[in-house]
């Protein structure tokens, strides 16, 4: 087997003398290794106080999810070799989570996060039988809807890779809001879609900055991004009115008016308040100095606009 | 060597300069380009809180309109690229979705085949126009020291981002042949601006735009260069300045600072020209 030579910079922390630090460990290693094949060489023969998590070393377990060159993944799912930039790969602890020791982080105030949007099936009467040898039965067509998110495996590379806990140290996080769209989308469940939205609004799916790196960084092809936008649609459906959902109506709405939205007037509608119409205020005058005619603030339809609101109409109805 | 380009938000209202400066760009590289004047929104990541597969509809079509004029579709926003590219992906690896999207197509003459080709600054550059000619565009050197910004949609998710998510290269490589000092692995570089939350949790926006600034001042840089219009519109505004990446090479292909629209900037620029 083919030998290569690199050096594998991990991020260390010493909970005794609080000093976090990295450390270069030069090796000359089969090219085979996965990163925690690598992790685990380094604590036999190196040094045996390299602290990580890790299970299964299948990719099921989720127990060894860490940073790996800027990027959040599973240790025991990526070759090391694939990621050796410049004869270096860089391990470091997921963020948002506060590190125990060397790669190893406390993963409970995640899990606590995850316990308020009720992560379980609250079988409805309706739906499930009382009677435990007859089956619940899930369509095909219904599992289909969450099929997705069931894949989940709790291993939290998504929360350390989110920009919205970046801004925001108590944003739910990511996984969680798979799971509560899992839940809701659940024909067995009886608790009301109204009652499981409340659970996901404070600090919760309007917070998201639809950044994208929750999908990249998820080991199992997950979107928690998309899914977000999902439980926005289904908080607005269900009549929440906020900022949010004025914006999301106004925009469809002057989209298929012109084909483009209206960001003259969005800030108007979405606040909803002095702020907006400040902002659009502000907009006017920048506008007028600009030399810019009243007529041109905003989107005008292109020629031909009846057959693309047509096309629209049958989107909806149609696909 | 022609292109289409693809009209979205960036380019109207307190934006409309985007416009010109696109323009701008594609005449410097001499690059050909048609208007794809009936294209529409790509959805923006905000349509799909009414109805996701509008969005597959609303992007085949964009991307039949290049089609229809036999050119691939080039978009300097970070967010249409990815969001563009992601339904490109979808059509393309479902037969059943692309069939009854063209369907409905046909009522406009529109068909959505999957040959073109989509494009942002960055690929333009690299793919398209070629490293080696932007370089020979160049007529004159900037003086600067500047931190690339890349923005999240051109680096996630991993099947549509334009470079290696992990260690991208590619706008420095655009940069330095401008003259300017890259400033590069300073702090939150890969932090998001927030424009995206600008209007679900205005102050989760302030608090993330600020972040990738205050990095990029403390390792030295004295400007922020990144490709993305929302990015920029995010970020504008705050003590560091920020410039679109193709503004800093329209001045470098000689074009003035008003061409150039760095008048429009919030927080002023001073650069050095040669």
């Amino acid at each position: 087997m083919k030998k290569i030579k690199y050096t594998a910079r991990i991020k260390r922390y010493d909970p005794d003398t609080n000093k976090s630090y990295f450390q270069d460990f030069e090796v000359e290693v089969e090219d085979s290794l996965t990163v925690l094949e690598l992790l685990m060489y380094i604590k036999d023969k190196i040094d045996s106080t390299l602290t990580f998590r890790a299970f299964c070393r299948s990719a099921i377990c989720g127990s060894c999810a860490m940073i790996i060159n800027g990027r959040a993944g599973l240790a025991c799912k990526i070759q090391a070799k694939d990621k050796i930039k410049n004869g270096v790969i860089t391990i470091e602890p997921l963020n948002h989570l506060p590190v125990v020791r060397d790669l190893v982080v406390d993963q409970e105030p995640a899990f606590n996060k995850l316990k308020k949007v009720k992560p379980y099936l609250v079988p409805d009467p309706k739906v499930v039988p009382d009677n435990t040898k007859v089956e619940s039965l899930v369509l095909p067509e219904e599992f289909k809807r969450y099929d997705k998110q069931t894949d989940c495996i709790l291993c939290m590379a998504c929360y350390g890779q989110c920009n919205a806990l970046e801004g925001d140290e108590k944003y739910l996080g990511p996984f969680q809001l798979v799971k509560a769209f899992r839940f809701i989308m659940d024909t067995r469940d009886g608790v009301d879609v109204e009652e499981r939205i409340k659970l996901v609004e404070d600090h919760g799916i309007w917070d998201c900055v639809q950044c994208q790196m929750c999908l990249a960084a998820c080991p199992k092809g997950i979107a928690p991004c998309d899914d977000i936008l999902e439980l926005r649609r289904i908080a607005k459906d269900t009549g929440e009115e906020n900022i949010a959902t004025r914006r999301a109506k106004f925009w469809f709405a002057t989209v298929y008016e012109t084909g483009q939205i209206d960001k003259f007037h969005l800030p108007e509608v979405a606040f909803g308040d002095e702020r907006g119409k400040e902002i659009t205020k502000k907009l006017e005058e920048e506008f007028k100095s600009r030399g810019m005619s009243e007529d041109e603030f905003a989107p005008k339809p292109f020629e031909g606009i009846e057959k693309f609101r047509n096309f629209i109409k049958k989107l909806e109805k149609e696909l | 060597m022609k292109i289409g380009i693809y009209p979205g938000c960036c380019f109207q209202g307190a934006d409309i300069h985007n416009y010109d400066i696109t323009v701008n760009f594609l005449e410097n590289m001499g690059v050909e380009w048609v208007l794809l004047d009936k294209a529409a929104c790509c959805g923006g990541g905000v349509i799909d809180e009414t109805n996701k597969k509008i969005v597959y509809g609303l992007n085949a079509r964009n991307i039949a309109l290049a089609e229809e004029k036999g050119v691939d579709l080039y978009t300097p926003c970070n967010t249409c690229y990815m969001v563009i590219a992601r339904t490109k992906l979808a059509l393309d690896s479902d037969p059943k979705l692309k069939d009854k999207i063209n369907e409905l197509l046909a009522e406009e003459g529109l068909e959505y085949k999957g040959e073109a080709k989509i494009y942002h600054t960055l690929n333009l550059i690299r793919d398209f126009i070629g490293l080696e000619n932007y370089k020979s565009k160049i007529k004159r050197k900037l003086s600067a020291k500047v931190a690339p910004y890349y923005g999240c949609h051109v680096l996630a998710p991993n099947e549509t981002a334009i470079d290696d998510p992990e260690n991208p290269t590619l706008l420095r490589e655009i940069l330095e042949p401008l003259g300017v000092e890259i400033i590069e692995g300073y702090k939150n570089e890969m932090t998001c601006c927030g424009y995206h939350a600008r209007f679900t949790d205005p102050e989760q926006k302030e608090r993330l735009a600020v972040k990738p600034l205050e990095g990029a001042k403390e390792a030295g840089a004295e400007l922020v260069a990144t490709p993305c219009p929302l990015c920029h519109k995010a970020m504008d505004g705050y003590e560091e300045p920020i410039l679109q990446v193709t503004q800093l090479i329209n001045l470098a292909c000689g074009n003035s600072e008003k061409e150039a629209h760095l008048d429009f900037n919030k927080t002023k620029v001073n650069l050095k020209l040669s």
